[in-house]
């Protein structure tokens, strides 16, 4: 499994298959013995033309398609693109329908917060942390399970609002569950900060300064626990952030201790928002009308997913179907700082440091094709597909 | 700073039940709300296509006995259906639901993917027509 390149260095390929995590991603790590000299990312083995799939669909079908770049954060893709589309559409759900798309995404973080926990452990060989915080994870699946009738695919938003709608019964049940949670959190923040093994394996380890978190364009909890002040609910608050501000939650060390520390407290800003939310739960409407076609123009939304900043472009040319949607979605941002930060460090520390930024490899596979003005081709949906079934025949 | 931090948790949980559930010997009811398989009352049918206009998965047909007395057969694949309730949704004669009952519905046999639903008699006359080969099956698609 290993080869000699012309430089005489020794580099070690990790993946496809299995690097670290179960999705696919290439990395080539040089060595020398035990210290890793330099690395290097290859992403594209997942990439699924949903951009393009998006443009035969219409408005609406597209919130669920877009829901299914990710697994783990599918209600902040449908938030950003509905959100996105509202602004084109100049309408805005009601306050209710903007609490209930919080609280939802909000659940959404915990749920990704305690499985990276549990992932990130199980990489640095805690395993007794990755089953304990997988259990309790399922607190928060079920309670998304009983509000919105799905554990992964949460489907909660429409053009214009939402489809759930809270009761009582199902409040008290929230309620019940956060406590748990926040018990099971703390309990969780002090095993991180006090096992010697576990701090020996993270502590002081991918350390990466503000200086260069800001370099390299990290965003989310990766850039947080480097000190840099960036989360879009606080920076440029939308859906029922305004109502429900959340604490800006950073940490100075910047090592991949930091990084738990950080998402763990995250977590716990998130049971307060979750608390405040139903204590204020806004009355009324739950949607509001949009119309099956969206006027012409161009969007930026942008949103903060449990896993940093995601940005939808979105742009219509007036009919029932976008003209175009690109997605970015944060792990492509952070996979710089894996890169820089591997050097010096042993081969060993590479599947944590690659756990440490949750990447998700699925979700960040685009393809862009660029066209000299003299072969300018463009392609339908069914030609893409036709092309997709020989290539792999 | 101390060793092994979680070993308390491991203690006492050889006293506890397992967390994970008995299934399939025991079923715990799906929550109330679950988005199971989609259900069609044809009573209320007006034949308008609303909810087939925006399943992202083309996983409903409506296929049309006879207009004037509104009898229709509703199709629905639930191998392509993605759950997403957006039918249900768009119905506006509330005719669409999704059952919190039926969500095991992995099966080997193709047959179990293609559900017709309507009034009995409507959905025999569609079958034997399907049986009677070459005949044009009056069925509204997009
Ligand atoms: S639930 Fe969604 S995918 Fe299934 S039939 Fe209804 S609209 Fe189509
Ligand atoms: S939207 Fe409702 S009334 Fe209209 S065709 Fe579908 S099931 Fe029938």
């Amino acid at each position: 499994m290993e080869k000699q390149d012309s430089n005489g260095k020794f580099i070690v390929p990790i993946g496809p298959q299995h690097p670290a995590l179960k999705e696919p991603g290439h990395f080539e790590f040089a060595v020398e013995g035990e210290i890793v000299t330099g690395a290097a990312v290859r992403l594209g083995y997942v990439h699924r033309g949903i951009e393009k799939g998006a443009e035969a669909r219409n408005w609406t079908q597209n919130i669920y398609l877009l829901e299914r770049v990710c697994g783990i954060c599918s209600h902040i893709h449908a938030t950003a693109y509905t959100l996105g589309v509202e602004k084109l559409a100049n309408v805005v759900a009601p306050p209710r329908a903007q609490a209930i798309r919080t609280l939802v995404a909000e659940l959404e973080r915990i749920h990704s917060h305690l499985l990276w926990l549990g992932v990130a452990a199980h990489e640095g060989g805690f395993d007794t942390l990755f089953m304990f915080s997988w259990r309790d994870r399922e607190t928060v699946m079920d309670l998304l399970e009983m509000i919105t009738g799905n554990r992964v695919h949460y489907s909660t938003n429409i053009l214009g609002g939402v489809k759930i709608d809270l009761d009582d019964e199902k409040i008290t049940a929230i309620r019940k569950g956060l406590d748990f949670l926040e018990e099971r959190t703390h309990h969780y923040l002090k095993v991180i900060n006090t096992d010697e093994t576990f701090l020996g394996r993270t502590r002081d380890v991918g350390t990466m300064s503000r200086q260069q978190a800001e370099e390299l364009g990290a965003v989310g909890p990766t850039a947080r626990a480097s000190g840099v002040p960036r989360d879009l609910r606080v920076e440029a608050p939308y859906a029922g952030y305004h109502e429900f501000p959340v604490r800006l939650i950073t940490a100075t060390e910047g090592d991949l201790h930091a990084r738990f520390v950080v998402r763990m407290n995250e977590c716990l800003d998130c049971y307060r928002v979750i608390r405040e939310i139903l204590d204020r739960l806004p009355g009324g409407e739950l949607a509001t009308r949009v119309p099956r076609r969206i006027p012409e123009g161009e969007t930026i939304s942008r949103v903060e997913a449990p896993r940093g900043e995601l940005v939808y472009f979105i742009k219509s040319t007036g009919g029932d179907k976008p003209d175009r949607i690109k997605v970015r979605t944060p792990s492509l941002c952070n996979w710089g700082t894996v890169t820089s930060v591997a050097v010096g460090h042993k081969l060993a520390d590479m599947p944590m440091l690659l756990a440490g930024i949750d990447p998700c490899f699925s979700c960040n596979d685009r393809m862009v094709r660029v066209n000299r003005p003299d072969q300018s081709q463009t392609w339908s949906w069914e030609n893409l597909r036709q092309y997709g079934i020989e290539y792999y025949r | 700073m101390k060793i092994g931090a979680m070993l308390g948790d491991i203690l006492r949980s050889l006293f506890k039940k397992p967390a994970t559930e008995l299934y399939p010997f025991v079923k715990n009811p799906a929550p109330e709300d679950l988005r199971g398989a989609l259900q069609y009352d044809p009573s209320k049918c007006t034949g308008c296509q609303l909810c087939i206009k925006d399943c992202p998965a083309n996983a409903i047909e409506l296929v049309t006995v006879d207009k004037v007395n509104k009898r229709f057969v509703m199709r629905y694949y639930p191998d392509r259906c993605v759950y997403c309730a957006q039918c249900v949704q768009n119905c506006r004669f509330k005719c669409l639901a999704m059952s919190d009952e039926q969500w095991e519905l992995a099966t080997t046999k193709r047959e179990a993917f293609v559900v017709h639903y309507g009034k009995d008699e409507d959905v025999e006359f569609l079958l034997e027509k399907a049986a009677n080969a070459g005949v044009e099956e009056p069925c509204i698609q997009e």
